[in-house]
């Protein structure tokens, strides 16, 4: 089992380094939300540029996160569509630890990510000190929460064509409605509600409370929200893995504990 | 129930076992019931058009799909109740690329090494020992997209033999290759089983399946036929002998009354027999007159296949399995 997660892991961050070009290319989106409309709304919010730059920083954060998550998962969906997913999935290896290596990797990218995004939090006043360790802490979490999401919707999937328009139809309504650009404290009811049904929202509460001290939920329950989450997801994806290519049929007889 | 049971039972039994299996897509069957045996050391061909349910089978082997009927068993493990003691002793090619293009031959092998729980040492030598051995250690370093259409194939081959595996699988490994990269690849899959390794494989192009012991002719979820590609030709009524001799009149006349039943083509004789390269020496022999030329014409396993599809195509034929033209369009 812990060979296999180390095998699919370490197989992933190569290609991921054979791409680490994207770590830059991955940028311009979010510093386009933190300074631009982060200057730009900022100035007209009561928080004052200065006050919101800091404050949408863990969600800017969270948002590009997001999307490094998943598109490290789509190169499942790119994968099935050539036959290398196949040669992984003939191989030896239990499920579960398939699912828990693509979970991994993922969540080292999109870990990296943020990591490197958190080198301009001084050009956006982000008042950074000892509250690093807890956001880094987590960040972690959050990209496990993010990767084990790519990778539960990436499983379902074998078409690379389809996929960024589902996963759109999935992410930016998740992002939207997290509280990242906005405080869901001053936010209508029904978001606030929705909110509690967001993973993203949980992450990036705990990420923005870790930073700037101030939490939305409790985070004693955005920590255990999330893990049930990763465990749902990391499960629902094992089934995925456990049907092989019998992905069209449904439900089937073939479960990993057979 | 005791282990040294269980191990000799499993030494032996057939390399690969099928029994009553039985595929179905929703209401589509796939495979409608198939059983056959491959011995162990056996190159075993399956040998069928586009749509006749190669791929199926083949995926079922290879513990990507689950049975809806019946039983599969490799190497004596069930492939779904024991899939990963088969998935760890089978090399498997499959027909689409599973290489990753942007990685050089080398790590491709080395990241395959690790799936099957080599260590890290052991799959650097294995890697180079089989790179070199399907001669490609002076490509190995380069990234794959850069090698040729014959390369990535031998380098698939390569990918399925890392682990050292008793059996090998191959899903019309040589698809889209041209003549001279599917003979080098096929010359050295026999040196592979004749090195003591099962091959099962899967192809649509019937000189490959020549080169097997023995071959299922497979259209439409059934195995029409099992024989050695020789026995198969021979159902057809064996070779077509064409003898042009001095005095043919004479010569028909002695064959007559030898049993045989000559008939007259164009300007030589011609005669059907089973299997005349077992009897040809010996009429030559004592043929009274004497022989300007000899011809022996083996039925193709094409016309072996026309014939047996063209049988059972009278009966029960959903609107299963695209068929080619009347010349077999898909054989090409």
């Amino acid at each position: 089992m812990r060979r296999g997660i180390f095998a699919v892991l370490v197989l992933d961050l190569k290609r991921f380094w054979l791409d680490r070009a994207r770590l830059f290319a991955g940028l311009a989106q979010p510093l386009l939300y933190l300074f631009v409309l982060g200057a730009g709304l900022g100035a007209s919010s009561r928080l004052g540029s200065g006050g919101y730059q800091p404050y949408i920083f863990p969600g800017v954060m969270g948002l590009s996160m997001l999307f490094t998550a998943t598109f490290a998962a789509i190169t499942i969906v790119f994968d099935r569509q050539i036959g290398f997913f196949k040669a992984v999935l003939v191989a030896p290896v239990p499920r579960p630890a398939i699912a828990v290596g693509k979970i991994a990797a993922g969540a080292v990218q999109a870990l990296v990510q943020g990591v490197v995004l958190l080198f301009f939090a001084p050009l956006a006043h982000v008042p950074l000190g000892w509250n690093i360790l807890p956001l880094l802490g987590a960040m972690a979490l959050a990209a496990v929460t993010f990767s084990a999401l790519g990778v539960a919707v990436a499983s379902r999937f074998t078409s690379v064509t389809v996929f960024p328009i589902v996963s759109n139809a999935v992410l930016l309504p998740m992002f939207f409605l997290s509280g990242a650009l906005y405080p869901l404290a001053m936010a209508p009811h029904w978001i606030q509600i929705a909110a509690y049904f967001d993973p993203v929202a949980y992450a990036v509460d705990l990420m923005r409370g870790a930073l700037l001290g101030k939490f939305f939920m409790p985070p004693w329950f955005s920590l255990a929200a999330l893990a049930a989450v990763i465990a749902a997801l990391a499960w629902s994806a094992v089934r995925i893995f456990n049907r092989g290519e019998d992905t069209d049929l449904g439900p089937t007889k073939f479960t990993w504990r057979r | 129930m005791t282990a040294p049971v269980l191990s000799a039972a499993a030494s032996a039994a057939p390399a690969v076992d099928v029994c009553g299996l039985v595929k179905r897509y929703g209401k589509v069957e796939a495979l409608k019931g198939i059983d056959l045996a491959v011995q162990p050391g056996e190159m075993f061909a399956l040998l069928g058009p586009n749509g006749a349910g190669k791929t199926t089978l083949f995926s079922v082997l290879a513990t990507l799909r689950a049975p809806t009927e019946g039983s599969a068993r490799v190497l004596g493990r069930d492939v779904v109740a024991e899939r990963d003691a088969v998935r760890a002793q089978m090399g498997i090619v499959f027909q689409e690329p599973a290489i990753e293009q942007r990685l050089s031959g080398r790590d491709n092998l080395l990241m395959m090494g690790l799936l099957y729980g080599l260590g890290a040492a052991t799959a650097r030598r294995r890697a180079t020992e089989i790179l070199a051995s399907l001669g490609l250690a002076e490509a190995a370093d380069r990234p794959a997209r850069s090698f040729s259409g014959g390369q990535r194939r031998k380098l698939e081959l390569a990918r399925a033999l890392v682990t050292d595996p008793k059996i090998l699988f191959l899903d019309e490994a040589t698809l889209g290759l041209d003549v001279d990269a599917r003979r080098s690849f096929w010359a050295q899959v026999r040196a592979l089983a004749a090195a003591g390794r099962t091959v099962f494989f899967t192809t649509h192009y019937m000189e490959e399946a020549e080169v097997a012991d023995r071959i299922a002719l497979i259209a439409e979820g059934k195995i029409l036929a099992l024989d050695t590609p020789r026995a198969l030709k021979a159902r057809l009524g064996g070779g077509v002998v064409k003898l042009k001799t001095e005095d043919d009149a004479q010569a028909r006349a002695w064959l007559a009354e030898r049993g045989f039943s000559p008939e007259a083509g164009g300007d030589e004789l011609m005669l059907l027999h089973a299997d005349p390269a077992a009897v040809l020496p010996e009429l030559l022999r004592h043929l009274p007159v004497k022989a300007l030329r000899v011809e022996v014409h083996e039925p193709s396993l094409e016309d072996v296949f026309l014939k047996l599809t063209g049988k059972d195509l009278g009966g029960d034929v959903p609107a299963a399995a695209p068929r080619g033209g009347p010349g077999g369009g898909g054989w090409s």
